[in-house]
């Protein structure tokens, strides 16, 4: 194992367990229990950690469109492209062979708020102006992995592998969690988990207590999270207070192993998200209008709307970051078809959730991001020997939006070519982004650093730069 | 500038600082972002010259005050005193204490800036001086540029690249005793006293089996240990080492390091159906005490082994060799060797969507990095794009690793079945695969069949002739009906999903022919349909195909370099084997035998890495951390050695008596330091002044492996079926998890379907079936590693979700009904059913107190569920399944089918219980999620 040697001005070590654990035999197990948990949160690896500098965002919620949404087909119009509607293509970045020809956006677009901030028509909800007005839409991000589990991984950790650590274990781990009955990193998915899987929140090589916790879509939020139907409340209260006594006489037996108090500590930690979290997936108590705004009440956007509503619940209640994957974007074919539905299933959602957050007097400390893995090919290539209109994977060019803490409303930064083959102004790699990310949230990348393999790690690998543009 | 008066000596003294010291700093420090991209200078600071200094940027005019470094902001800003002004800005660059000092030093000096010519004429002189007060040069096979090439290395980083020394120790006491209670000593602690005899059989069957020792094992050796502990300790190890379950346990630790999984990992994830045979040549390899330079030899050239050897039976001539390469025609000991260079093939790898050349690239930079970490504790990661910051290993070094697998080409290869290897279940395996593939082609041919109906009534309507598919995918789009004619999206969605489930049910289909997932030397092949589904050793090899092997400049294919030739690394100062030359540490440039060459370089008795590496990982097993504390990485920046002289005692007793692990256990358990116990009568103080226990004043207690858990769990419950390898096993995993939709590439993988019958999923963990992209979440959440990374160690902190799984999870309450079970066969009464439940779970016997409180426990909980109901749970023969079509992005439902429900031997559930048992269970389970269960001392 890597002996933790953690940079300032992380600890995640010493605590005051053994000290307590002195202490126990007098105590009633629950009381001492309890205490201990209380003291875990004050001083174990999630107690909250103040931030590096005066954070823009205390918390972060990013909404992932895995697929790669084609930024010509949301937010960033070429007409240029409609112009060459089916006209043969050279060009010769991405993967696809044969004959190839461009593919114009089946959409209008337009310019909506008071920003103009561009957007295709499918958009209904985003473009209204108390929404749009805060978005910073960003084009000038660059990918690196044309296939989706290395670009999904790239986006996530920062690293193409798939076994670093995530964004938001990298931000739990710099600041800790605000609430101790939630974990601080909350992922949430569709029925189908994105390709690679939970390699795309995963604590990589930092303490397993960072990793993204799924709370999924159906079934149990988490795993195991409830007894099993034959046993109730009390069966387990019951049976943790005897497990308690267990435990404290073999801790009496074995001063100084730190371990067992952490262990016993879990428990009780347990008990208590088995009740928050329930909680906070239960959205019966919001407003009927609320649950209609995110979309509750209309098949296509009731899952992605519970999910959003869900994030601002969480992120109230001291979450620090949370994600949510939304698939169906790689549109290789039928364009048209496929965007729509997917821009359908999005927008309304996502819009009540700025408009939420906003309302709540959250949306200046929570950092909103929308992002796909990377962007989409202006051409497509032949299938099967007919025109399909849809596109390649591009990673050169991509689109994302921001909002809330930190950003600069109503803003459109960088640009990509006439084409949107490659971003041409603004252009920045996803560390950079990351890094930007990190800084919002008040850390900074070159200084959250982790020691493994013989040397401090940081999310973005080789440092990088504060995207300065989409700041506010 | 400010005029200074200094002596000729000292501003001598100054120009030799800049020149030696401070200029190359700036160099690799500043001069990035201030000067050298002319294009891009950051602030306006342009360090490159006095000039620039001394005119400052944007941010300040005082960059530089010649004999004021105080008033100096370069000065200010390296020492990061001022928040605003942090230089260089990366943690990872940050000047140490010492750089800071030069350049104070220099400033103080008054500045002095020498020529170029100045410059190169005190570092010649200084070159000339292996060993300074700054360090030691350490001679390679160069770097990309001189100042790597001579930088200068502390000797202690350089630990590993020494020659293996050969201390002396005294005859009557056990070397590992001496070394380590020589440093003790000297810290002023009394070793631990020895663990009691239960500690001591624990600790012992679970370092060597992975297992608990039964109840009759823990009396026998009470037994024995009364009459001679030491008789009974050494017999102890000796019975242990006989065990076959020795080798499913340190072939985990193997497999940890080489990443064993049965899939290919990324967005297919193919299955690799033939790796289980290499995970059990590992464990074969371990219980037959295969001396390690023959096992490294034949993970990494077995292969060439082989090959050779059937070049001695078939005589000269190439084209036989190609027909028993093609056909498999090896011999028993043959087939072994080429078993075994699964290792090569245990990356993750996928080429969808990757160009070909990438593709290769990154299959070889895998193994080159994977071999320097698993064999040499080398981070070759970092060589690949630069000279290695901070060890001996230049790029070119790199690319010669890189060179010796360049021939290197992965493939399913036919090679027989061995008589040693377990072919149970072959028969009911392929026909329950059959059937899930006849399913799905039968789908597939429903759905192709409406297709082609639309389009025959296509033709029909223009009054042309029907045309199948294959021939009228060229036509122009007016002389063909639209693509996927006739079908709607849900079709078009259930399309897919049918011919990536034919795939892999066909794929499947070979786990069961003689074939491994191996490697041959041939020509790099041209880009061809979608490689990692399918790889075969092509029907004829061009034997003069050389790879071209040149260092790519930032490790990319587009940017070709100087030619490099394969070899080794040179900072380890061991020659090939029969190099002739200049060169000690090149390989020929034929295209057989350059990985038996470096195989055998790493398995030279002369070799200071790899000796040191083994005796380490054996060490970390025992004592749970290395000698070296980063077993994975010996370089400046691993962890140094707390015991270097018994690390070197180990590593040339092992290299000289034969390389076996066996003996290495003998000598490490018999040692007193082995035998002490996890307390120690000072451990305030202890724990003050050696908090990481690097005194092994006692000894470190540990948590349960996931494996060693679950393997436990099955053990205490009577359950375990102690059949040695075979094609993978499916144990339960949570049913939410098996039956929830997984992503790959253009579908949904087929559900997870556990093994028909108990006695088949209860193998234990190491035979259990690895999905890279569906890790098992009960083994997951106690820290099995994702084998998309080498593994040096094991982590184990206590998070919550263990709590949830350990007490509520389906495969927990099946293993405490299970023991609930046993419990009543094998005992009367609720007091000798608590003495048993103790006794399986714990190894010991509960005292008065515990006796009385969790007889009153079960009582309470008998009452509990007397009231209760239970629900009886079905396992589902069919699913239905529903995925976002990809085009289209509407949402479509398709059926998967789950046979092996339709005759599934359960395990007993609480439904099948009477509430007596439930609250015995409870019982089991309260034992199962102690502290006690979990943690070894």
């Amino acid at each position: 194992m890597t002996r933790p040697i953690c940079s300032r001005p992380i600890s995640t070590q010493g605590t005051r367990r053994e000290f307590l654990y002195g202490l126990g035999s007098s105590l009633g197990a629950v009381a001492m229990s309890d205490l201990l948990a209380r003291e875990e949160v004050g001083a174990g690896p999630l107690a909250p950690k103040p931030a590096m500098h005066e954070p823009r965002a205390k918390a972060c919620i990013m909404l992932f469109m895995e697929g790669g949404p084609g930024h010509m087909d949301t937010f960033d119009p070429k007409p240029r492209l409609t112009e060459l509607h089916k006209k043969q293509s050279k060009l010769t970045r991405g993967l696809a062979t044969g004959f190839k020809f461009f593919v114009g956006s089946p959409f209008e677009f337009r310019k909506v708020g008071q920003s103009g901030i561009e957007m295709c028509d499918q958009w209904k909800h985003l473009a209204d102006p108390v929404v749009a007005d805060e978005l910073c839409n960003y084009r000038g991000c660059q990918a690196d992995s044309l296939n989706h589990p290395e670009a999904l991984f790239h986006m996530n950790t920062g690293s193409r592998l798939g076994s670093d650590p995530a964004l938001g274990a990298w931000a739990n781990y710099g600041l800790g969690t605000l609430n101790e009955n939630l974990p601080g990193y909350v992922v949430m998915t569709e029925l189908a988990m994105p390709q690679g899987g939970p390699g795309n929140w995963s604590n990589g090589f930092l303490p397993a207590h960072y990793q993204g916790t799924r709370l999924r879509p159906e079934g149990s939020p988490i795993l195991d999270l409830n007894s099993p139907s034959f046993k109730d409340r009390r069966h387990l209260r019951r049976s943790l207070d005897e497990l308690a006594l267990l435990n404290q006489k073999h801790a009496a037996e074995h001063p100084g192993h730190g371990d067992l108090a952490a262990r016993m500590e879990s428990y009780e930690l347990a008990y208590r998200m088995q009740m928050t979290v329930p909680g906070v997936v239960d959205l019966t108590g919001e407003s009927e209008s609320l649950r209609d705004m995110y979309g509750l009440n209309d098949k296509e956007t009731a899952s992605f709307g519970r999910q959003c509503l869900m994030a601002r619940r969480l992120v109230e209640q001291g979450v620090r970051f949370v994600q949510i994957f939304s698939g169906g974007w790689d549109s290789h074919d039928y364009l048209e078809r496929g965007h729509s539905a997917r821009i359908r299933s999005v927008d309304k959602p996502m819009a009540a959730l700025i408009k939420d957050l906003k309302a709540r007097g959250m949306l200046d400390e929570t950092l909103v991001i929308w992002t796909g893995e990377f962007g989409r090919t202006p051409d497509n290539n032949k299938r099967g020997g007919v025109y399909s209109l849809g596109r390649g994977h591009n990673i050169d060019a991509m689109t994302m939006l921001l909002a809330g803490g930190g950003v600069k409303p109503g803003s459109m930064v960088g640009e990509t070519d006439e084409l949107g083959a490659g971003a041409v102004s603004c252009v920045h790699p996803i560390r950079d982004l990351h890094v930007t990310l990190l800084h919002l949230l008040g850390l900074d990348d070159n200084k959250l650093t982790y020691f493994h393999g013989g040397r401090y790690k940081q999310m973005s690998q080789f440092g990088g730069k504060v995207i300065d543009q989409i700041l506010a | 500038m400010v005029s200074l008066s200094l002596s000729p000596a000292a501003e001598e003294q100054g120009a030799r600082l800049f020149a030696l010291k401070v200029f190359p700093l700036l160099k690799e420090k500043c001069f990035g972002c201030h000067g050298e991209d002319p294009g891009k200078i950051e602030g306006k600071l342009n360090l490159l010259s006095l000039e620039g200094m001394l005119r400052g940027g944007e941010n300040s005019q005082r960059i530089l005050v010649a004999g004021r470094p105080a008033q100096s902001d370069l000065y200010r800003a390296i020492t990061w005193e001022d928040e605003e002004m942090e230089m260089p800005p990366k943690e990872n660059d940050r000047l140490s204490g010492i750089q800071i000092a030069l350049v104070r030093d220099w400033i103080a000096a008054g500045a002095p800036w020498p020529d170029e010519k100045t410059r190169r004429r005190y570092q010649v002189a200084e070159r000339a001086i292996a060993v300074t007060e700054d360090g030691e040069i350490f001679k390679t096979s160069g770097g990309l540029s001189e100042e790597w090439t001579y930088r200068r290395y502390r000797p202690e980083d350089l630990w590993a690249l020494r020659p293996v020394a050969r201390p002396a120790v005294p005859e009557e006491v056990n070397p590992v005793d001496h070394f380590i209670d020589s440093r003790r000593m000297k810290a002023g602690f009394e070793a631990a006293e020895q663990a009691d005899p239960l500690i001591l059989i624990r600790r012992a069957t679970y370092d060597l089996l992975g297992l608990p020792p039964t109840p009759e094992e823990v009396a026998e050796f009470r037994k024995d240990w009364g009459e001679d502990q030491e008789q009974a300790w050494e017999a102890l190890i000796d019975r242990l080492l006989d065990s076959p379950h020795y080798g499913e346990r340190w072939a985990q630790h193997w497999l940890d390091v080489a990443r064993y999984a049965d899939t290919g990992g990324y967005s297919n994830d193919y299955e690799r159906s033939n790796a289980w045979r290499y995970r059990d040549y590992v464990i074969r390899a371990f219980n037959g005490d295969k001396p390690y330079n023959q096992f490294v030899i034949e993970q990494l050239a077995g292969d060439e082994l082989a090959d050779a050897s059937a070049r001695g039976r078939l005589g000269p001539g190439e084209n036989g060799l190609q027909q028993v390469r093609v056909n498999g025609n090896y011999t028993a000991e043959e087939s072994e060797w080429l078993v075994a260079t699964g290792f090569l093939r245990m990356g993750p790898w996928d080429n969808a969507m990757v160009k070909a050349p990438e593709a290769r690239q990154l299959y070889l930079d895998d193994v080159v990095n994977s071999v320097g970490q698993t064999f040499l504790a080398s981070n070759m990661r970092c060589t690949k794009c630069h000279d290695h910051k901070f060890d001996p290993i230049p790029t070119a070094d790199y690319y010669r690793l890189y060179a010796v697998f360049a021939g290197t080409q992965m493939a399913e290869r036919k090679v027989p079945f061995l008589p040693v290897e377990n072919r149970e279940r072959f028969e009911e395996g392929r026909v329950q695969v059959k059937r899930l593939l006849s399913f799905a082609t039968r789908r597939k041919n429903s759905i192709k069949e409406k297709q082609e109906t639309a389009a025959k009534a296509w033709f029909a309507e223009r009054k042309l002739k029907y045309l199948p598919e294959y021939k009228r995918r060229n036509l122009p789009d007016e002389e063909k009906p639209p693509r996927h004619v006739g079908l709607d999206h849900v079709d078009q969605g259930r399309l897919k999903v049918r011919e990536q489930d034919e795939w892999i049910w066909t794929r499947r289909l070979e786990r069961y022919e003689p074939m491994i997932q191996g490697v041959y030397n041939g020509p790099d092949l041209p880009e061809k349909g979608n490689r990692a589904r399918k790889m075969r050793i092509a029907g004829t090899l061009d034997r003069n195909w050389r790879p071209e092997s040149v260092i790519y400049s930032g490790g990319a294919l587009e940017a070709p370099g100087e030619r490099v030739s394969p070899g080794v690394l040179s900072g380890c100062g061991v020659s090939v084997e029969g190099s002739e030359g200049r060169d000690p540490y090149r390989i020929g440039e034929d295209l057989e035998g350059r990985r038996l060459a470096f195989a055998k370089w790493v398995a030279d008795p002369r070799n200071p890495l790899a000796t040191r590496v083994i005796v380490n990982r054996i060490w970390q097993h025992h004592f749970g951390e290395g000698l070296a504390g980063n077993p994975n990485n010996f370089g400046a920046k691993g962890a140094k050695p707390t015991h270097p002289a018994l690390l070197d005692w180990l590593a040339s007793d092992f290299v000289e008596n034969g390389w076996t692990f066996k003996r290495m256990h003998r000598l490490i358990m018999t040692s007193k330091v082995y035998r002490q116990a996890g307390r120690h009568p000072e451990m305030k103080a202890l724990r003050g002044k050696d908090p990481n226990n690097e005194l092994l004043a006692y000894f470190p207690p540990r948590r349960l492996t996931a494996e060693e858990l679950r393997d436990t769990l099955l053990v205490a419950t009577g359950e375990l079926n102690r059949t040695p390898g075979g094609l993978p096993i499916m144990p339960e995993i949570n049913r939410e998890v098996a039956l929830a939709p997984r992503m790959i590439q253009f579908s949904i993988a087929p559900a997870w379907q556990p093994s028909p019958t108990p006695g088949e999923r209860n193998r234990r963990s190491i035979y259990a079936y690895r999905v890279r992209g569906l890790p098992d979440p009960f083994l997951d959440l106690f820290n099995q590693p994702n084998p998309n990374g080498s593994c040096e160690a094991r982590h184990s902190a206590a998070v919550t979700p263990q709590a949830f799984t350990l007490l509520n999870s389906d495969v927990m309450t099946d293993r405490s009904i299970a023991l609930a079970l046993r419990l009543g066969r094998e005992a009367q009464g609720l007091g000798r059913q608590v003495e048993l439940a103790f006794q399986l779970v714990l190894g010991r016997s509960p005292d008065a107190v515990e006796q009385e409180r969790l007889q009153a426990y079960v009582g309470d909980m008998r009452n509990y569920h007397r009231r209760g109901r239970v629900e009886r749970y079905r396992f589902p023969t069919r699913v239905t399944r529903s995925l976002v079509e990809e085009f289209s992005g509407k949402p479509f439902d398709y059926e998967e089918i789950l046979p092996v429900f339709e005759n599934y031997v359960a395990d007993s559930k609480p439904a099948d219980v009477p509430p007596a048992t439930r609250a015995l269970a409870d019982l089991a389970l309260l034992l199962f999620n102690s502290n006690e269960f979990l943690y070894l001392y």
